[in-house]
């Protein structure tokens, strides 16, 4: 130690170690460009924490959060320190990080049930937050487990519920809280509000019921109608196999299930739309017709072929004014065609007499409905593709 | 009856100490005592006795429980009785504690007697000081009365013609009303409940009650209660109604099944009807029920039912529904000042209108009557 000069006033040589200063350089000073920076890496001034905290980087952050999470502490200790830091993050609305930090809690595993019992609403209020309603409720009802007068946790199980449209739920769970406190307002409130959604969904599920009972009787009334005029529907190949495998969720399966082959297996290629026959108002079926032109593989499709018209007065409107592009010939006019339906069995022809109507064909014995469409073949009398499409077929004229 | 020797012998029977078989043989002469009414006002004068009853209501020997318990509620059917129960038997004190328990077997008869013992405004006052005294809360009892299961061997359906008798008395009413709780609401899809009609008749006696009160109306039409539907449901049918009376019609009320039965007892029809004409009272009461397509459910109602007296309950409520407003100053139908005159007009004609009633009603049992006997022959 130097030797105080004479006559200064001085405090043990501090002028001349505060001098020495001035000139040497502070080894571990901070940059004059990155000193923010720098300061912002010490635990002490940072302003935010960093998300993960690095122990190269920080080691003294590290070192003080080990100090949080100390093992030697009890495991009491060490979970209520688990569940301050989740509610920080909570607060934060970091919800992701709360339930981690919830989580850890609980793996401590500490006798404290209260406390556990915190834990778990806690992590059911972040889930809820996050919108995993069923995590919420698992969390919830975990709580209530331990500690059957949390009331908080019997409040957000109700919530959760509600959220998941279990109203009954949502019944039980205000009914148990409201045990414990018969005049709080928010289970008050919540179960006035679950009764009334639940009843309109009882509502909604007695309409669905009408609506599906009346569609069930309107395919029956039709399927009977087509049954009293004698018409004979037939099953295709695949409808066939559906029925032989499919199970009947109502007793009236027999009707729907006939009736929706129908529509389902009217989707082939050629039609455009699912159309199905239909019964109008006064009790007239309506049918949904194909012709189809083999000379030019062209199809016509008539979506609402009343039964009591004649194929004349379709055809007449059809090839009426204009002919139809694809008859590069000018040749299908109504005078001259001639129309056959197919015998699906015997794969006989028979001609179609066009004044008669609709019903009055399909009546006819040897007329079966494939998919619960009429098909009817157009040829042009007496043109060579007629001559050639029906040679080596077995026809049967109309009289 | 008994001589005063053999009355004294008869009481000194009735411990807990006595022999077994003397003691059960004492207690089924007195359950025969109380088999009429004789009975029944002889033992009115010997309160030693029946408080003996009471005492051993805590006998070991089931037999003699049932008995004694049987014997109270034969009493208890007496309104001379009252009133000697009530004050001399501590018969409150001893069984209400046990009207809640879980595990107790007799809570069913515990019911029955305190409804019989309520039906009358004196002694109900007696049951409910008792209950609040015993800390029973009426909303722990509505609690109880809807955890079904609560007591696996009781139904205690009679709690809710115990509750109805209670709401006689405003101070009861109190408690059912209150905002603050769900009580009210508890009972009201019990207006449904189809294994009971003692439950059914007990909760509609209850709503019918609550509703005297017209300051309360507003409530109990609102969300928060939402009383009308309950009330409508018993009495609406499967008939199909028009597509815009079926939109204006409470929630609970559309769509109803193919197979949706009315309620089968008329006298719970007739209070349903009686609770519905006091919600008319106000002019928001009549307002709300007009706007919900009540009417509607009221016309086919009056086709369907048959009872002159439920008829006649069911016009009066039409009327008001289909009739015009009233003038200024009327709009509340309860505090109505009524002119002398036409007081007795009125009075004149609800004489004529009952002894009409009482002729459709002779008329009805004559022709059930030729039915049944068409249908022995």
């Amino acid at each position: 130690m130097a030797a105080p000069a004479q006559g200064e006033d001085s405090d043990d040589g501090m002028d001349e170690f505060m001098e020495k200063f001035k000139a040497q350089k502070y080894k571990n000073a901070f940059n004059e460009s990155n000193w923010e920076e720098e300061f912002n890496k010490v635990p002490m001034f940072m302003k935010t924490a960093p998300e993960i905290i690095d122990p190269e980087k920080n080691p003294d952050l590290a070192c003080i959060q080990s100090i949080i999470h100390d093992d030697d502490r009890t495991p009491e200790e060490q979970a209520r320190g688990l569940k301050d830091e989740g509610n920080d993050y909570f607060k934060e609305k970091n919800y992701k990080k709360s339930v981690l930090s919830y989580t850890e809690g609980l793996k401590k595993n500490c006798m404290d049930l209260e406390l556990n019992a915190i834990l778990y609403t806690n992590r059911a209020a972040a889930h809820f937050y996050l919108g995993n309603m069923r995590s919420a409720l698992n969390d919830a009802t975990a709580a209530k487990k331990l500690k059957p007068d949390h009331v908080k946790a019997i409040i957000r199980g109700a919530q959760c519920s509600m959220e998941l449209r279990n109203y009954v739920g949502v019944l039980q769970w205000c009914d148990e809280g409201l045990k414990l406190l018969p005049t709080d307002k928010k289970l008050l409130e919540l179960r006035a509000t679950a009764d009334k959604l639940k009843r309109e969904a009882d509502k909604d599920a007695r309409k669905a019921k009408v609506k599906a009972k009346k569609e069930q009787n309107e395919k029956k009334a039709l399927l009977a109608a087509i049954k009293e005029r004698g018409i004979k529907l037939l099953k295709t190949e695949l409808s066939r196999h559906r029925g032989s495998d499919s199970e009947d969720d109502d007793g009236h399966g027999g009707a729907s299930r006939a009736l929706a082959d129908l529509e389902l297996d009217g989707m082939g290629s050629q039609e455009a739309t699912g159309a199905c026959v239909f019964m109008d108002e006064q009790g007239v079926l309506h049918w949904p017709v194909l012709f189809l032109y083999p000379e030019h593989s062209q199809t016509d499709f008539i979506s609402a072929f009343c039964e009591n018209s004649s194929f004349m007065d379709h055809l007449a409107v059809m090839f009426g004014e204009e002919l139809p592009p694809w008859d590069t010939e000018r040749k299908y006019q109504p005078q001259n065609l001639q129309l056959f339906f197919e015998d699906p069995e015997k794969g006989h022809l028979y001609q179609v007499d066009l004044e008669k109507s609709l019903l009055n064909v399909l009546q006819h014995q040897r007329c079966f409905l494939k998919a619960g469409s009429p098909s009817f073949i157009v040829l042009v009398s007496g043109s060579l593709f007629s001559k050639q499409f029906l040679s080596g077929k077995k026809v049967k004229r109309s009289k | 009856m008994l001589s005063d020797g053999e009355a004294t012998e008869l009481l000194s029977f009735l411990t807990l100490e006595t022999r077994a078989d003397v003691k059960g043989q004492a207690s089924e002469y007195v359950l025969g005592l109380t088999g009429n009414r004789d009975g029944c006002r002889y033992l009115q004068s010997k309160p030693d006795c029946l408080q003996a009853l009471v005492t051993l209501t805590s006998d070991p020997s089931i037999a003699i429980v049932k008995d004694c318990f049987h014997a109270l509620i034969n009493l208890s059917a007496d309104e001379t009785l009252h009133q000697p129960l009530v004050t001399e038997t501590g018969l409150l004190a001893k069984l209400l504690p046990k009207l809640l328990d879980p595990e107790y077997v007799f809570a069913d008869r515990i019911c029955t007697i305190l409804s019989n013992l309520s039906r009358h405004e004196r002694t109900c006052r007696d049951v409910f000081r008792a209950l609040q005294e015993q800390d029973i809360g009426l909303d722990r009892l509505v609690e109880v009365f809807c955890n079904q299961g609560f007591n696996k061997k009781a139904s205690l359906h009679y709690l809710g013609p115990l509750l109805s008798n209670l709401t006689q008395l405003p101070e009861a009413r109190l408690f059912i009303l209150d905002r603050d709780r769900c009580v009210i609401q508890r009972l009201l899809p019990y207006t449904q409940y189809e294994e009971s009609s003692t439950r059914r008749g007990g909760v509609v006696g209850t709503l019918r009650n609550c509703c005297f009160d017209h300051a309360h109306h507003e409530w109990l039409l609102s969300d928060a209660v939402d009383i009308l539907p309950y009330l409508l449901l018993p009495l609406a049918g499967p008939e199909e109604l028009s597509e815009e009376e079926n939109e204006g019609l409470p929630v609970d009320l559309q769509y109803l099944p193919e197979d949706k039965k009315r309620e089968e007892d008329p006298d719970i029809r007739k209070m349903l009807l009686e609770t519905l004409i006091l919600l008319t009272a106000t002019r928001l009461g009549r307002q709300i029920m007009k706007d919900k397509n009540v009417y509607p459910i009221m016309r086919e109602f009056d086709k369907w039912e048959k009872d002159p007296q439920v008829i006649s309950a069911c016009e009066k409520l039409v009327q008001v529904l289909i009739g015009d407003e009233p003038e200024e100053g009327m709009e509340n139908l309860m505090e109505v000042e009524i002119p002398k005159d036409v007081e007795e007009k009125l009075i004149e004609m609800d004489a004529k209108e009952q002894a009409q009633m009482e002729k459709d009603e002779q008329e009805q049992m004559e022709k059930d009557k030729q039915e049944s006997e068409k249908n022995l022959k």
